[in-house]
């Protein structure tokens, strides 16, 4: 292979290797700032990525859709999700569909495993996207502890979400973002009526 | 001639000199011969080990302090640094490409700071956003990335981490019980850098090297590949791909010095006899077979059929492999460690359809000590020291296992111990007494 073509095709490569990483820094950028803002109640614990560092890794009590009667939906394919706020103020997965819904705010997930839930409805578990939030070293392991300090909190995560993309932003204890509540010493006080 | 060997014949030309065997012309032409020997060109290997050395290093002390997540500098300059040095190792890279695409060094150390670079930039734009899923996720966008550049580049080191980091995601992905179909055919793309490496050296270090990286990962790959639909037959694929090793080892690099310059057949008989001991165990011999499908659990259709493909293909090129490329008389041991594909190609099918486990251990026990023995004897009648070690060693650890394992009693085991002891320090003993005395009667 001669040397213009080694390069040209290196610069595909670059191109590829900068686009994939590019692309990513748009689409998550567009839905921090355009996307409609909610709450998810979440678990945080603390583990850490041997790459991307320390973070809370976030368990949601939002992992499941309901499947609407009749539909058949793919093995780990691609499904749409609308999301929904309950009375509560938090977010709620609504019933899965295999188009994009015409209004509202929806992700765009993988489908996994398909079960039943306490009422009997047919169910498809998920994994939300964004169950991890990235944090200073010091600040991942101060928030699980500070979490269980007296009791336990109530934890939500704040997501920005935007043409089925779903950005996580911050996460919230009793309703405070974390380093505002550490700060201010909210581990130190009484757990709030849940 | 390999590097070992010449430096030995270098070593003895003083002294058939003298004895009158060679005279100081024919000397000098030898020693002038092997001082222009590629294999002597240490300098350039060593400035590469270092390069590449020094830019893993740097490579991941720019992952981990990314790793430190630096809040405060905000989104926009955080996806700024994040694209930074990725777009400064692909510069330096297209430098090399252009300017020094023949030094192996600035190849090799450049190509190896991309790699890093690729996986640090995807690491900080997941951990900017708070995306990019679990670690298998990100494995494979940058196994996805690195997979051109082996070739693109003629990077060894890259191979290296590009099978490491496929490796990887293969282990992370079945761990959280996804398929990984496309493990073998995104491992394909190291296949035109073997090319490359083995057209232009093939007998040099960087395709030692390649060997290891390629031995390693489908010894750990063949593992991580396997659906686990039929129970046991990881023991047919596992036992035809270190004899295929073993034999194409033997036959494209075994007149080689020094084991590193024989990667497929040390890692093919260090499988092999990992291998042998634990099928000496009746565990893996317990609800084998077509009758104990797994029909509970979710299955790839395809993944599951490529495990019959790999268990019905790889015996059988073993077998192939071995009777075309392997000289009889002149690898004989290498053909007596390809003794367990004919033999599970008996021995499972039977225990699969009668349940009959005491069948497999006892195969194995015998096949280890069997082939203990001969490799013992092989060493003595050809004065290989290596070789009687590696045959008493196989004997030892298959006393070793059956001590922990089996019911005899504490004074059966405790003579067995001293015997093989005994016959270890024996077999040196004759082996070096034999040498000495050959060693004596040359000078």
């Amino acid at each position: 292979m001669n040397r213009t073509l080694r390069l040209l095709l290196l610069i595909v490569v670059a191109v590829v290797q900068l686009a994939v990483a590019g692309d990513a820094i748009v689409r998550y950028e567009l839905t921090l700032r355009y996307g409609e803002s909610l709450r998810f109640r979440v678990q945080p614990i603390d583990p850490v990525d041997s790459f991307r560092g320390r973070y809370v890794a976030l368990t949601f009590e939002a992992n499941r859709a309901e499947i609407p009667e009749g539909l058949e939906i793919p093995n780990r394919g691609w499904i749409f999700v609308p999301v929904v706020v309950g009375e509560d103020g938090f977010a709620r997965l609504g019933a899965v569909s295999l188009s994009r819904p015409s209004s509202g705010p929806y992700l765009r997930l993988r489908s996994g495993v398909e079960g039943q839930d306490e009422e009997g409805r047919r169910v498809a578990w998920v994994n939300l996207p964004f169950r991890r939030l990235y944090m200073k070293e010091e600040l991942a392991a101060e928030t699980e502890r500070a979490m269980w300090r007296r009791g336990r909190r109530q934890a939500s995560v704040l997501v920005y979400v935007r043409d089925g993309v779903g950005v996580a932003k911050d996460l919230l204890i009793e309703g405070t973002p974390v380093r505002e509540w550490i700060a201010n010493g909210g581990a130190e006080q009484p757990p709030a009526q849940q | 001639m390999g590097r070992l060997a010449a430096r030995r014949l270098l070593s003895e030309l003083p002294r058939l000199e003298a004895v009158g065997v060679i005279d100081a012309t024919t000397a000098e032409r030898i020693r002038e011969h092997y001082a222009s020997h590629p294999a002597f060109s240490s300098r350039r290997l060593a400035m590469a080990i270092s390069a590449v050395l020094g830019t893993l290093l740097i490579g991941a002390g720019v992952i981990l302090l990314l790793a430190h997540n630096w809040e405060h500098l905000g989104r926009g300059l955080r996806a700024a640094v994040s694209l930074a040095p990725l777009v400064v190792s692909q510069a330096l890279v297209g430098w090399v490409v252009v300017r020094r695409f023949e030094s192996i060094a600035w190849r090799e150390g450049c190509a190896t700071l991309l790699a890093l670079t690729v996986a640090a930039a995807l690491a900080l734009v997941d951990q900017t956003y708070n995306m990019g899923g679990d670690l298998e996720s990100f494995l494979w966008r940058w196994s996805l990335l690195l997979a051109p550049l082996p070739w693109l580049l003629n990077s060894t080191a890259v191979a290296t981490i590009f099978l490491a980091a496929l490796t990887w995601w293969a282990g992370a992905a079945k761990v959280d019980g996804h398929e990984v179909l496309w493990l073998w055919p995104l491992a394909a793309a190291v296949v035109p850098h073997a090319f490359q490496v083995l057209s232009s050296d093939r007998r040099g270090l960087r395709a030692a090297n390649l060997g290891w990286a390629c031995a390693v990962f489908l010894s750990v790959a063949a593992g991580l590949g396997l659906e686990y639909r039929v129970p046991g037959l990881w023991i047919v694929v596992y036992c035809g791909l270190f004899a295929l090793m073993i034999a194409v080892g033997v036959a494209v690099r075994g007149d080689e010095d020094g084991m590193w310059r024989r990667p497929f057949e040390a890692v093919g008989v260090a499988g092999s006899f990992v291998l042998w001991l634990i099928l000496s165990f009746v565990h893996p011999w317990k609800h084998i077979g077509w009758d104990h499908i797994r029909t509970t659990e979710r299955f790839h259709a395809v993944a599951s059929w490529l495990d019959v493909a790999l268990a019905a293909c790889l015996p059988l090129a073993a077998i192939v492999a071995m009777a075309v490329l392997l000289d009889r008389r002149r690898h004989k041991l290498a053909m007596l460690w390809g003794l367990s594909v004919p033999l599970v190609a008996v021995v499972w099918p039977i225990v699969a359809a009668s349940g009959a486990e005491w069948l497999g251990v006892f195969a194995f026990n015998l096949l280890v000590f069997a082939v203990g023995i001969a490799t013992i004897a092989e060493g003595l009648k050809g004065e290989s020291l290596a070789r009687v070690n590696l045959g008493m060693v196989l004997v030892a650890a298959l006393v070793i296992v059956r001590f922990f394992d089996s019911e005899l009693g504490f004074v059966v085991k405790g003579l067995a111990f001293i015997a093989v002891g005994i016959g270890f320090l024996a077999a040196n003993l004759v082996l070096s007494r034999r040498l000495r005395r050959d060693a004596g009667a040359t000078s």
